[in-house]
């Protein structure tokens, strides 16, 4: 077997096909590692901004009053940018970069509407006016170009020697079928990981050995999990590739199928399917929301101004009917907010569970998964905010009882307490990535990818021990 | 030559390959036809609510220096070819007398579920990009290399014929296979968009297609040429397909994104954009020492632009300011529904001070815009133009910028639609002219008599025509056509002097 194995590598070594993998995967990972380093510092830089000015609002406010802080809320929450964005953009464009802790809607004379979460969406980039590409990350170079070559390296590893007549010669020998077809397996296997793994080398070493960006341990631990997953992408098609080869009588044909089938679902799959699935559903434009969000206001407040007038002025009961309008119209509209989030979220759910019929989708999102990017990651810093915000209402109660002077009633200023914060003692956010939440989102599709490889491994192999010679 | 023709034509109709190729295309163009109508059909539906929305905020609007026009870009039925940007720049811009709307003003309709941007959407021209370099590819490697493998070009060549003739031979029987699957694709989704009702087409349309069409089969011929090359080139069929992969890979997936990654910004850009912004606040601090002047000159004392009248209702002062966008602009609107009978006698004077300032406003954004249109040119536009060549250095880079000049989702062609609104925007001016809007009353108050609308012009786009869709094209395809020239004489004279 390791006979077999080292004859095909040394094969594969001295060919074209070697020599012009190594070259375009080099290419794709320095240009991957330079565009890194050119944005990464400047994204963290303005995240770091973005925090810090969030902490001096909240102490400004702390500093006034319990009020002040329980009235403007926590402010703009922002999601920290990933070290390890270089292996999957994730269309991170799309996906806003910040949660609304503390929007305003209203505002009378005596009355000020309480903070409510909302989850502003993205905005776009109107001004760009340069042609949109994909953008060349692990993610791409992976899911298209590794793929590629791993086909290129097996369409002729069984049917190009049953054109020469080798095969012939190579099973006359007394070695069982499945031992060449390991054989050829490891060899191809090997081959393809000989410029992938350099490709990688080298990019990472210039992205650690650069001052700008700072990989820590955990990094490292995603990065090797990132690493395995290509590993197992490529196993994929090379026993794709191996399957065909075996089928087919000429190479030519093999890599004529292997190259629709790969087009099909590698390039045309995700993206249509996706659209399938999310232009069949639709969650209701949006001038239906602000339409509703008004109504449940009006509603609320016509019912409020006739229980207000009929209390008697300056008693704790009309403090008591202020102070509940104010947090029941935020607690519904907050409610609102979260509905359509949810609504949105889960549309985006239906269409990816389509688009896993694709294996290239499988693996951007196993690497996205791990590299803190795209769209499962935007769930963790929405769940993330959410606890934050239990978290910090959890501390304005427990500061207002704390205060032997206040009436305990939440939404008025006379009702609550006037006495100003420690800044320190408010709870701060912090973004942070979950190692075994990912694994445990990423689960699935591993094993959705695992299957994938085993099924076109066995199939090859009952291709190749059924084939006539 | 013709028996040539139809030895060759034969050998590629009885192909796996053939067979392979028309199911692909038929299924790629037809499944993504129905999802790309779809899609325009949804955008369409947002078109025209934002249109129905905007003409009733207008008719809401009390007096003229309220009313805010806002003018929408619809989606173009050609876009289910070439997305290009109109589905990536704004679609709805406000026409303000005291501003020259641009691209970079632009907003975009609010869209159901932003986060399902996520997933990219593919248009027509992108399966042929792919799909149809690759077939060409595909049927290309083996005809010289593979004949002389087989030891059957030895054999054509002891007949007299000419080189040249059996190149030729070759070229045309290939291009009318790989036109099979092209042609019928494409006819199955045009009979898709025509019998879609929500897609108005016009003559101009189909004509547009035609000239994708025929840029695809340049386009196409490209692609067929290289691979003919390669085999010209290597001894080996095996050789020939791999080199042609790689090729392949190399014009289609990786320079197009990779070339872009790996250009510098420019620096340069950002201190022109400062020294722009400057000179426009300095115009707009001119402008308002005017006014200045113009309230200490006047018959009533003080230099207070309400007059000290007393009134109820709404006012709007707001500053829009971008320094990245060199926008910075006043806007100024009263709706005023109640005047205290005392300060009647000023009326006249506020009527008398805004039709001085106004027509100054008018000429101060023309002049702002004189200064603002070289700058965003060079800060916005040359980047993209250098990145555009740049991307034509690939046959894919020529091909989609010459599909999107014919549907016209290029840039320029969505710029004609801001020009359109400019030309708009004189034609509101001209409006408020003839109504002698800014001397009247109702500029500012709707306590007697409200601001009328119904004459105003409506505003109504339309893509430029087919002859501009020509011109704009033409240059891309005739650098398609040279491309073709240069590769198959380059062909011939290595086909003439190898040995066999």
């Amino acid at each position: 077997m390791w006979h077999i194995a080292k004859r095909e590598l040394s094969n594969n070594l001295n060919s074209l096909r070697f020599a012009l993998a190594t070259v375009l995967l080099l290419g794709l990972m320095l240009t991957n590692a330079v565009v890194h380093l050119r944005e990464h510092p400047e994204r963290v830089q303005r995240y770091r901004e973005r925090v810090s000015g969030h902490q001096n609002n909240i102490a400004a406010q702390a500093s006034n009053s319990l009020y002040d802080l329980a009235q403007k809320g926590p402010g703009y929450l922002y999601k920290k940018p990933s070290d390890l964005r270089f292996c999957a953009e994730g269309g991170e464009a799309f996906m806003s970069d910040r949660a609304q802790a503390g929007y305003h809607r209203w505002s009378t004379d005596t009355l000020k509407s309480f903070w409510i979460l909302a989850y502003p969406s993205a905005t776009p980039n109107l001004d760009n006016v340069r042609p949109d590409v994909t953008k060349v990350d692990w993610g791409f170079i992976i899911g298209y170009v590794l793929s590629l070559v791993a086909l290129l390296f097996t369409y002729d590893s069984i049917s190009g020697e049953r054109e020469r007549g080798t095969l012939r010669l190579t099973l006359s020998n007394p070695i069982p079928r499945h031992t060449v077809l390991i054989g050829k397996f490891l060899g191809a296997f090997i081959s393809v990981s000989i410029p992938f793994i350099l490709a990688v080398l080298v990019n990472l070493l210039v992205i650690s050995t650069s001052s700008g960006v700072h990989l820590d341990s955990e990094a490292w631990g995603r990065l090797g999990i990132i690493f395995f997953v290509a590993v197992l992408y490529t196993c994929l098609f090379l026993a794709l590739g191996m399957l065909v080869s075996a089928r087919v009588q000429r190479s030519a044909v093999s890599l004529v199928i292997l190259l629709l089938v790969w087009v099909v679902f590698v390039v045309f799959m995700p993206s249509t399917l996706a659209s399938i699935a999310g232009r069949s559903t639709s969650s209701g434009p949006t001038y239906d929301f602000s339409e509703r969000s008004w109504k449940l206001h009006e509603e609320l407040s016509s019912d409020y101004y006739s229980r207000h007038y009929e209390a008697p002025e300056g008693s704790t009961k009309k403090i008591e009917i202020d102070g509940e309008y104010v947090t029941k119209d935020a607690e519904q509209q907050e409610q609102l907010h979260e509905e359509r989030l949810n609504r949105r979220i889960a549309e985006v759910h239906r269409a990816r569970a389509i688009t896993r019929i694709s294996p290239v989708t499988i693996v951007q999102n196993l690497i996205e998964s791990f590299a803190g990017t795209g769209f499962e990651r935007h769930l963790q810093f929405l769940e993330n905010v959410q606890t934050y915000v239990r978290e910090f209402r959890t501390f304005i109660v427990d500061t207002d009882s704390a205060d032997p002077e206040s009436l305990h009633i939440f939404g008025v200023r006379t009702g609550m307490s006037q006495e100003p914060v420690s800044p320190e003692s408010v709870p701060k956010f912090e973004d942070t990535l979950n190692l075994s939440r990912d694994f445990n989102t990423a689960a699935t599709e591993l094993l959705l990818l695992t299957l994938f490889v085993l099924v076109l491994l066995s199939g090859a192999y009952l291709a190749f021990v059924r084939v006539e010679v | 030559m013709l028996t040539l023709i139809r030895r060759e034509l034969l050998d590629n109709l009885m192909t796996f390959r053939f067979a392979a190729a028309v199911f692909i295309m038929l299924l790629l163009v037809v499944s993504n036809t129905v999802v790309l109508i779809k899609d325009y059909e949804r955008r369409l539906v947002d078109y025209n609510t934002a249109v129905k929305t905007h003409h009733q905020q207008l008719q809401d609007k009390k007096t003229y220096s309220a009313g805010g026009l806002h003018v929408d870009r619809p989606p173009n039925p050609l876009s289910i070819f070439n997305i290009g940007m109109d589905k990536q720049l704004g679609n709805q811009v406000e026409v303000y007398f005291g501003f020259v709307p641009t691209l970079w003003d632009a907003k975009m309709h609010g869209s159901d579920n932003p986060i399902m941007n996520i997933f990219s959407s593919i248009d027509i021209a992108f399966i042929f990009k792919v799909v149809l370099s690759l077939l060409a590819l595909i049927f290309a490697y083996d005809t010289l290399a593979g004949e002389r493998e087989q030891g059957t070009l030895r054999l054509v060549l002891t007949h007299p014929v000419r080189r040249g003739h059996i190149l030729f031979a070759k070229y045309i029987s290939a291009m009318v296979c790989l036109l099979v699957p092209l042609l019928m694709s494409v006819s199955l989704a045009v009979i898709l968009l025509t019998t879609s009702t929500s897609l108005a087409l016009s003559t101009d349309d189909f004509l547009r297609m035609a000239g994708f069409i025929l840029t695809t089969i340049v386009y196409l011929s490209v692609f067929y040429l290289i691979g003919m090359l390669i085999s010209a080139l290597t001894r080996r069929t095996g050789t020939a397909l791999m080199l042609s992969m790689f090729v392949w890979g190399f014009w289609v997936l990786i320079y197009p994104n990779m070339i872009l990654a790996s250009i510098l910004p420019q620096p340069t850009v950002e201190a022109r954009a400062a020294s722009t912004f400057n000179q426009i606040e300095q115009l707009w601090e001119e402008f308002e020492r005017e006014q200045e002047q113009y309230l200490k000159n006047d018959a009533v004392p003080g230099e207070d632009p309400g007059f000290g009248i007393g009134w109820v209702g709404g006012s709007m002062n707001r500053l829009n300011k971008d320094a990245a966008t060199l926008q910075y602009y006043y806007k100024k609107g009263f709706n005023i529904t109640e005047i205290d009978e005392r300060s009647e006698p000023q009326m006249p004077y506020i009527q008398n001070y805004y039709q001085f300032l106004v027509p100054l406003t008018i000429d101060l954004a023309d002049r702002t815009w004189r200064i603002r249109k070289p700058a965003l040119e060079k800060i916005y536009v040359r980047p993209a133009l250098i990145d555009r060549i740049l991307l034509k250095v690939s046959p894919i880079g020529m091909y989609d910028a010459a599909t999107q000049a014919w549907v016209g989702t290029d840039l320029l062609g969505i710029q004609d639609f801001f020009s359109a609104a400019r030309q708009y925007r004189k034609t509101v001016i001209d409006f408020f002219y003839d109504k002698n809007a800014f001397a009247s009353r109702q500029w500012i108050a709707a306590d007697k008599g409200v601001a009328d609308w119904r004459t105003l012009p409506q505003f109504s786009f339309q893509r430029s025509g087919i002859s501009i869709n020509a011109t704009r094209a033409l240059p891309d395809l005739f650098l398609l056509l040279i491309t073709n020239v240069v590769l198959f004489v380059v062909i011939f004279l290595i086909f003439v002097k190898t040995e066999v």
